[in-house]
């Protein structure tokens, strides 16, 4: 893979479908995200038109109960999502790249540590680590939330780079540089993870869009950030205030639609992407 | 290979304790208390708090320093005894749990196993075939994106009120006593099958695209092209595919099991099924410590036994594994 | 291939593990379901004088009652001294108090006892009504009435501190019991009269004190209208009784046969759902949007058929925190009086289901209490511009220029309003009082504790602000009093009765010492006392009533009819099922109901 050159990585890439969809899609959102806010004058939590309206040429995706325009809440919540993605799911790779290396290169003793480790805090239920986050923290932010999600979303990124790391331990290039005198960190780093680039890429798209989706179960079961609005608290709200029963069904439809829509055009990425570094499974 | 599976199992015993006493901590440092609770609740007469609250204190054990009380769970938790509960005051934690866990046994080992059968299944066939791959596949992507409540929600909007077809909350009707009879049966698989089918979709979408990948890695793997040069039937090369691909796919099923705990535990609240997952929520929100250690104990115990037996399938199946984890000192 | 067959091995064992559940589940609730066989806590073979015939698969909907709105929880089982946590209706369908209290017409109603009065200073004598009997057929007697006083002399539960006025009770005779006081509080007693369960002394008698705070209780012994029959994880079941007393005493007869109690699921939709769809026949939950569907011609109704359409059950406040700065200062308290846009709340968040508050806090039942010329000289109202008149005038500027005022002394002001996490109408609310005083320039921010922490907070004091609503509606104003000046403040984090805003005034205390001492029927004798409270009150401001929390009621006419309203000849009771209702005439709402069908 290291002798791939550049411009063809981008003639695979423009050929294929799924990765052209999966950005489109994205970008959409991204430039929906920027854009949005200009495109209302109304702060997201002010009452400002009648009580659950449904859309119309003046409130797009209609009100809410209290009369908040639900489109800005939406392209609001929309920021919160790329916001969570990027720091929770960066956080998520960076520590699964670092525990997956260490582990994985190093074996022994120090793999069976940090595999314990990468135990102990897959079987820890995170909402309780969460809620003793928000006890000393006294106002939750969206930052906050993503910090924890990217604390905790680590370990199967951890597995797969160790299992990753493991195979090309082995390979003749790392021989040769161990056996040259090479500090285990500097064979890291030198020959082991720039053969692993794309698949770290791939590997942090997994965990953008696993994080969105947490932060919206977050959200969701209200513990999410109290001074921001974002997609899973439009659902709380939905929720908590009757919005299935009494039919206000533009209240809940955008936020999930928008979550799925992201999430599921970074998988479709994610696959389009691996098409384009590996060679073999590109489309006959 | 004796002892890397002692070793293996110390690892996992130790890894029991630290969940556990993490487990036990974390509700001790959250502020507030479960007595405080428990007498906000309460309070109506003039005065009656001061004279409860330090009765209850010592009800609940919580009157000793915080070490003896770490001493006496252990010991307790030996004893198989996982305290009263708070927020189901007087009822001990362990028939609290044992009245939630069938319910979550019937919503999640069924939607687990069968989206992981089904998705393989259909991931498999429409791995390289131009048509199901472009049918299955977008609606796999758009099935694994969605968030757990929201498919919860739409099935509930819908279905459950739109259109009445199926009730929207509880595990029974509320004008059934449970008996083994076809009636409550019948209302047990109805008020079961809205939760269900929403777990199952998000799961089978994700395992589908899963295997399909897999399939293809597999179909393009060395051997493979090596087994169609000396003329092996495709159905037989798929077939070793298969094989292959089922093994990450396992991996995947055991580390994914939070992820659907958490899944669950919001299609519950949509639903208001009786599992565990509300108990938890309710167990946060009273500040309910033993109540919290049970589920969470159960929880661990779920997901390190899942981790161990996929722990064990790896070395027994992939020699290069095995050799890894010897270690270096070879 | 060793690879393979071992994948295989996995598979089936993992089908087999799918297999081995399946039978297990369809059996499995059965398993959570009868009391009767609930932990052995009690003597056991109480299951024999249980209902005569098993409880049948399927409840006849006509004949059956199902609400909702109380339960929190599973139940627990029956125990009336189990604090808040009893099964909803144990105190009311089951165990009754020796009267009943009518918040809307202010009386009390003889219930299990016939008649009650003060036969000296410090001697009030109750007559015991005949006729009354156990579910078990033995009759209820005087010595109940004194066991169950006695037995909180030992068990610290609910009703013990009436033991820091009461000297002793005595049985007279059968039907006789005299209770003597070391000091005679009329008002404290008053509210014992309808809230203390009658139990059984056979029963509770010689139990060990953690079997009397702590037991389940699974066989209660009743003298009401119903029996338990079974409990769930999900519902509570009582069944009609033959042989309750007032059907003969009084003419009354509930029509339902059973009465399901569900519990609640923390979740809007459900219960709102349910409403609509007809499975609840009452529910007293607060659901948002309630007017669409009672105007929607859903055949859902509410006490009144428009706003407010609900009774008023408590007070809203929002409490200042008077050990810290700047809410330690009554000018700047009064200008957050001023400030906060209450209509907003009221009409926008409740949608018009709540009433906005007398400045002086007291329910509407209450109403004769307020001394309309305190209110009128010292009493607020929503006006900003008044808000930011005292504030100058108090010396709070804005000096950074930040748009926000800093305290007198230069101090920046950055103040938290509390509320617990997860309720949504009061945190709406929040937003909008948080808005209300950044519009008058005070910095606040809404702050959303979880409700254990919301509670920590409060009783250590280390809040600056926040939303409470403590005082039920109750016989005498005393009691609302009580909550706002509980004495002496270094107890409040251990007492947690009220004054979470460590409001300190001996002459406030000394008020409402006297006001308690004062006999209920001296109407006049109590107006003085609390007119001079209210003038304190609305001069210092140490919170500030804000609404009135309704009691939430939502009924169907699928099938039942004949539900407490506002309109003519339609019965005027409580229409709610909560603890502590039942005793405020909310029986007589059962009493009244007719089936749909006839």
């Amino acid at each position: 893979m290291m002798n791939l050159k550049k411009n063809e990585l981008l003639y695979f890439a423009l050929r294929n479908n799924k990765l052209k969809v999966g950005l489109a899609i994205l970008l959409f959102f991204a430039v929906l995200t920027v854009v949005g806010p200009l495109l209302t004058d109304y702060p997201p939590f002010d009452y400002i038109g009648p009580a659950a309206a449904p859309p119309s040429a003046e409130f797009w995706f209609g009100t809410t109960t209290f009369g908040q325009d639900v489109f800005t809440q939406f392209v609001h919540g929309l920021k919160a999502s790329f916001l969570v993605g990027i720091v929770g799911g960066g956080l998520g790779t960076l520590l699964g790249i670092l525990i997956g290396f260490i582990a994985g290169y190093r074996g022994g003793l120090v793999d069976e540590i940090l595999n314990m480790l990468t135990n102990i805090v897959l079987v820890i239920p995170t909402l309780a680590v969460l809620l003793i986050i928000v006890a000393y923290l006294e106002v939750r932010g969206l930052f906050i939330e993503s910090i924890f999600i990217g604390c905790t979303a680590w370990p199967w990124a951890a597995r797969a780079i160790r299992a990753q790391t493991f195979s090309l331990r082995s390979r003749d290039f790392v021989d040769l540089a161990r056996l040259s005198g090479m500090k285990s960190l500097k064979v890291i780093f030198t020959e082991i993870a720039p053969n692993m680039m794309s698949y770290l890429l791939l590997v942090f798209i997994l965990q953008f869009g696993g994080a969105v989706l947490i932060a919206a179960t977050l959200d969701f079961i209200g513990l999410g950030p109290t001074n921001a609005i974002s997609l899973g608290l439009m659902m709380n709200n939905a929720v908590l205030w009757g919005a299935l029963i009494l039919g206000i069904w533009w209240w809940f439809i955008p936020p999930g639609l928008a979550i799925t829509a992201i999430v599921g055009a970074l998988y479709v990425t994610n696959v389009g992407l691996d098409e384009v570094f590996n060679p073999k499974l590109r489309e006959m | 290979m004796k002892r890397y599976f002692g070793r293996k199992l110390l690892v996992y015993i130790l890894t029991f304790f630290i969940a556990v006493t993490i487990d036990w901590m974390i509700p001790r440092f959250m502020p507030g208390n479960p007595v405080d609770v428990l007498m906000a609740r309460a309070g109506s007469f003039a005065g009656a708090t001061e004279l409860m609250h330090d009765y209850y204190t010592k009800v609940f054990g919580l009157d000793v320093p915080l070490w003896q009380q770490y001493i006496n769970f252990w010991g307790a938790l030996l004893h198989g005894d996982l305290g009263i509960s708070v927020y189901v005051f007087p009822k001990p934690v362990a028939e609290v749990i044992m009245d939630a866990v069938p319910f979550d046994i019937f919503l999640l080992v069924p939607s687990i196993l069968l989206s992981w059968f089904a998705g393989n299944w259909f991931g498999a066939f429409a791995a390289r075939s131009k048509r199901l791959d472009n049918t299955i596949l977008p609606l796999g992507y758009i099935l694994t994106a969605t968030p757990y409540m929201w498919l919860a929600m739409l099935l509930a909007w819908t279905l459950g009120i739109v259109f009445e077809v199926f009730p929207i909350a509880g595990g029974y009707s509320f004008s059934l006593t449970p008996t083994f009879s076809w009636v409550f049966i019948s209302s047990l698989f109805k008020h079961w099958f809205l939760p269900f089918i929403s777990l199952f979709l998000v799961g089978f979408g994700g395992w589908a695209i899963g295997m399909r990948n897999m399939i293809i890695y597999e179909l393009e793997a060395d051997y493979s092209h090596y087994l169609e040069a000396l003329g092996a039937p495709r159905k037989l090369v798929r077939k070793y595919a298969f094989n292959n691909a089922v093994l990450p796919q396992l991996t995947g099923l055991a580390l994914q099991l939070g992820v659907i705990v958490a899944g669950a535990l919001v299609t519950e609240v949509v639903f208001s099924y009786p599992g565990i997952g509300y108990l938890i929520l309710q167990a946060i929100n009273t500040r309910d410590y033993f109540l919290l250690q049970g589920c969470f104990l159960f929880i661990i115990l779920g997901v390190l036994l899942a981790n161990f037996v996929i722990d064990i399938a790896y070395v027994l199946v992939d020699p290069r594994t095995r050799a890894g984890m010897q270690g270096e000192s070879a | 291939m060793k690879r393979l067959s071992f994948v295989l091995a996995i598979l089936i064992g993992l089908s087999m593990l799918l297999a081995s559940c399946q039978p297990a589940v369809t059996e499995a609730p059965v398993v959570t379901e009868p009391t009767t066989e609930a932990p052995a806590v009690t003597e056991a073979p109480v299951a024999t004088e249980a209902p005569a015939e098993a409880p049948p698969e399927e409840f006849v909907r006509e004949e059956t009652l199902y609400m909702g709105g109380t339960q929190w929880g599973p139940p627990t089982g029956f125990n009336p001294w189990n604090l808040g946590n009893y099964a909803a209706g144990t105190f009311g369908l089951c165990y009754e108090p020796l009267f009943i209290y009518d918040p809307l017409a202010d009386e009390f109603v003889p219930w299990l006892a016939e008649s009650g009065e003060w036969t000296s200073d410090t001697v009030y004598q109750v007559k015991i009504r005949q006729g009354v009997t156990w579910s078990d057929g033995s009759p209820f007697t005087a010595a109940d009435v004194k066991a169950t006083f006695d037995i909180a002399k030992d068990a610290p539960v609910s009703i013990s501190p009436v033991w820091k006025f009461l000297g002793s009770v005595e049985a007279v005779d059968d039907y006789t019991v005299n209770f003597t006081f070391t000091t005679a509080l009329y008002q404290g007693w008053s509210y014992y009269l309808y809230s203390t369960p009658m139990i059984s002394k056979a029963k509770w008698e010689g139990k060990p004190v953690e079997e009397v705070t702590s037991g389940l209780n699974p066989e209660p012994e009743c003298t009401g209208p119903y029996i338990a029959e079974s409990l769930d994880q999900t519902k509570v079941v009582w069944l009609k009784r033959d042989g309750w007393w007032a059907t003969e005493a009084l003419g009354l007869d509930p029509k339902p046969k059973r009465i399901v109690d569900i519990v609640n699921s923390g979740n809007n939709n459900v219960a709102l759902g349910m409403v609509l769809q007809g499975q609840f026949d009452l529910n007293n939950n607060f659901l948002p949007g309630i007017s669409k569907l009672v105007d929607g011609g859903y055949g859902v109704h509410t006490y009144y058929p428009e706003a407010p359409y609900h009774l008023s059950a408590n007070t809203a406040w929002l409490l200042m925190n008077l050990t810290k700065k700047p809410m330690d200062d009554p000018a700047f308290r009064r200008a957050v009086a001023f400030a906060i846009d209450v209509s907003q709340i009221v009409n926008v968040v409740y949608g018009g289901m709540v009433l906005p508050a007398n400045p002086t806090g007291l329910l509407p039942n209450w109403d004769k209490y307020i001394d309309q010329a305190v209110v009128d000289e010292v009493g607020f109202s929503y006006d900003p511009e008044e808000a930011k008149v005292i504030l100058a005038a108090a010396g709070y500027k804005d000096t950074d220029g930040d748009g926000f005022v800093e305290a007198p002394d230069g101090s920046k002001i950055d103040l938290k309003i509390n509320n617990p996490n997860g309720w949504t109408d009061w945190m709406e609310s929040n937003k909008v009082i948080a808005n209300s005083l950044k519009a008058v320039g005070i910095k606040a921010e809404p702050n959303f504790p979880d409700y254990p922490e919301y509670v920590s907070q409060r009783n250590d004091g280390t809040y600056d602000m926040m939303i409470s609503n403590d005082a039920q509606i109750a016989n005498t104003p005393w009691r609302y009093y009580l909550w706002m000046g509980r004495n002496p403040v270094a107890d409040v984090a251990t007492m947690q009765d009220g004054n979470y805003g460590r409001y300190e005034n001996q002459e406030v205390f000394d008020l409402t010492d006297q006001l308690d001492q004062v006999p209920t029927d001296d109407i006049e004798g109590m107006k003085t006392i609390i007119s001079k409270l209210q003038r304190i009150y609305l001069t210092d401001m140490p919170l500030i009533p804000l609404w009135y929390n309704g009691m939430w009621s939502q009924t169907s006419d699928a099938y039942w009819t004949n539900w407490p309203s506002s309109e003519e000849g339609a019965p005027h009771w409580t229409p709610v099922s909560w603890r502590g209702y039942w005793n405020m005439t909310a029986i007589r709402m059962l009493t009244d109901l007719e089936p749909a069908g006839e």
